[in-house]
């Protein structure tokens, strides 16, 4: 049978074309925003998320992971004899300058422990070999800092904190939101190299709990016996670390905003174009009600063609995003688009069009039908 | 087909006179509204149209041709009077029944011929049909059978923009009868056409409607419908009147 909705949109390519591109435009800018957005975020808490620890001790109030501020690293004896700990260390994150062979500093965010492969961190290498760490003034700096640092190589050196370090080996993928690259140094160099003021100092303590033992029981008394510290679970920690940027930033609203203009842009185009489609077709519309068509046989025809539109146009933005997200990779941006986005993208693209179409349905729902008989 | 025109005002053809009216407006009056002011523009016509009866409607632009003709064709309601379409009194207090009325009873002919530029000639046909309730085969063999009963059959998959005008009329006739209504309308239809594409446009309207039994109102400026009308009405300031004199046909 004859779909009217379809051949409309057929007969009028252009005007489809341009629904559709407006369609795609929304759902690529939504897909780009949203899943940027993620991909800063997953920097918030990557590291949270791949250390293989069930609880963090931080200092009181501690923000995010980046923002770290020093207790004594003796508590950790305390933690560590706390029943169902199976393994307790010290963690030192801290802000570090480097200098650059152009003559530039700039910062580094350094992640210090004793036993780097006992907490799974670096999660991927490149090449170095973790346990080399702790024989003497080496680093492993993540590859993603050759954008800021410029090309860099095993075997060369860097002054961090006026100290040389060899470059190990280069990691993957250990990246932090405030986009100052990672490297990965012995507990001790790094309490050296941050000078005085983390001598005898952590910034975190992780911990491991033995399988089967009550989580909820061992972080009450780690509490207890460490009262001017906080303790999360990772997933907490995590969630606070996103938290704070998306709060303190900016960048939340920001993305919002973003994601709201998209989608009103993509309204917009939809709504409009096919609002001047009707009014092109509003004789056609006169001649289905007066052939015996309602309201509901014309919203059909509308709504089908909003849907169709939709379809396609989330098909197009769909697959220019995706092809965007090596692009982006190729910068340093994670674009990070998971299921449930892209079909809560989905709904809302059909969603929305429909809304869209109904601005035109208004029109003709309210046509005489009697039009049909004027020349 | 009758050598003289019948010019009958009042007196309702033999076929009438004898059988139901398929469609009948008694004492029709219709008035809009403009501003403050109630603007009257039928005044009380009366009018009933046999199954098989061609009747043209005559009257110069704003004589009320054009409301008397939706209100026929349930498309408007009357401000007061009575409407039956295929023996169904038209309810003005029911307003979502014109539809109903409109699918099952009415088929419509065109001054514009309004077919839809997207489909081609046989899915004009077959949604009109879809939207009337047939759908698959049936639709399919109903459509394939007008566009034959219309001598069209060889430009089924023709979009409009590739038809003549003549041609398009007779798909729009095609459609019009394609569900085979009891009464069917048409507006000017021969007004957009040339003298020859016109009186074949009319033949076929004459044969259709006496093959097939249908009504047909035709609502004209063009001196040729005489040649195949039952009766000429005339209409003029919203009342009918004697028809103007017959001219000579072109």
């Amino acid at each position: 049978m004859p779909n009217l909705a379809l051949r409309n949109l057929l007969h009028d390519r252009l005007r489809s074309a341009m629904t559709v591109a407006g369609v795609a435009f929304a759902v690529t800018l939504v897909f780009v925003q949203i899943g940027l957005f993620l991909g800063l975020l997953d920097n918030a808490s990557v590291t949270i998320d791949r250390i293989d620890a069930d609880l963090w001790v931080t200092s009181r109030n501690t923000p995010n992971v980046d923002f770290a501020h020093g207790f004594p690293e003796t508590l950790v004896q305390r933690v560590r004899s706390v029943p169902g700990v199976a393994r307790a260390d010290n963690l030192l994150v801290q802000f570090l300058n480097v200098a650059l062979p152009t003559g530039a500093e700039e910062g580094m965010l350094v992640y210090g422990l004793e036993d780097f492969a006992r907490w799974g961190l670096p999660w991927k290498l490149e090449s170095g070999d973790l346990e080399d760490l702790r024989r003497g003034d080496f680093m492993i700096l993540d590859a993603s800092a050759e954008r800021r640092y410029g090309p860099f190589a095993p075997g060369d050196y860097r002054e961090v904190m006026g100290y040389r370090l060899k470059i190990l080996g280069r990691s993957l993928e250990a990246l932090s939101f405030t986009t100052s690259p990672i490297a990965f140094i012995d507990y001790r160099l790094v309490q050296r190299l941050a000078g005085e003021r983390m001598s005898g100092r952590t910034t975190y303590i992780l911990v491991r709990a033995e399988p089967g033992a009550d989580l909820a029981a061992i972080r009450a008394e780690i509490g207890a016996r460490l009262p001017h510290n906080d303790v999360y679970t990772a997933a907490e920690w995590a969630r606070r670390s996103r938290g704070y940027w998306i709060a303190s930033t900016g960048i939340g609203l920001n993305m919002y905003i973003t994601v709201f203009l998209g989608c009103l842009v993509g309204v917009v185009v939809v709504a409009q174009t096919l609002y001047t489609s009707t009014m092109e077709h509003l004789k056609e519309f006169g001649t289905v009600k007066a052939i015996g068509g309602s309201n509901l046989d014309i919203y059909r025809i509308l709504g089908l063609q909003a849907l169709l539109a939709a379809v396609v146009g989330f098909a197009f933005g769909g697959g220019i995003s995706a092809a965007l997200a090596p692009a982006m990779a190729s910068i340093g941006l994670k674009l990070i688009v998971p299921t449930g986005l892209t079909a809560a993208v989905f709904a809302g693209t059909l969603l929305l069009c429909l809304a869209a179409s109904f601005v035109s349905f208004r029109k003709v729902a309210a046509i005489d039908p009697a039009l049909v008989f004027r020349a | 087909m009758p050598t003289a025109l019948p010019l009958a005002l009042a007196p309702p053809s033999p076929a009438v006179a004898s059988s139901r009216p398929v469609l009948l407006a008694e004492r029709v009056t219709k008035s809009f509204r403009d501003g403050r002011e109630e603007v009257p523009v039928l005044s009380g016509v009366d009018l009933a149209l046999a199954p098989g009866e061609i009747v043209a409607l005559e009257g110069p632009s704003g004589s009320g041709k054009t409301t008397l003709l939706s209100i026929l064709g349930c498309i408007l309601t009357p401000t007061s009077g009575r409407v039956v379409v295929d023996g169904e009194e038209v309810d003005p207090r029911r307003p979502g029944r014109l539809p109903e009325i409109r699918k099952r009873s009415l088929g419509f002919v065109f001054q514009q011929y309004n077919l839809f530029p997207a489909l081609s000639a046989r899915e004009n046909v077959e949604y009109a049909l879809q939207v009337k309730g047939q759908r698959g085969g049936r639709a399919r063999d109903a459509a394939a059978r007008s566009l034959a009963a219309v001598g069209l059959t060889d430009r089924a998959d023709f979009l409009p923009r590739d038809l003549s005008g003549g041609q398009k009329q007779r798909v729009a006739i095609a459609r019009a009868i394609a569900a085979e209504p009891p009464v069917l309308l048409a507006d000017e239809p021969t007004a957009n056409l040339d003298t020859r594409a016109g009186a074949q446009v009319l033949d076929l309207f004459r044969d259709l409607v006496r093959a097939r039994g249908s009504a047909l109102v035709i609502v004209t400026h063009d001196a040729n419908v005489r040649r195949i009308a039952d009766r000429v009405i005339g209409i003029r300031d919203g009342r009918i009147v004697a028809p103007p004199p017959a001219e000579n046909p072109t």
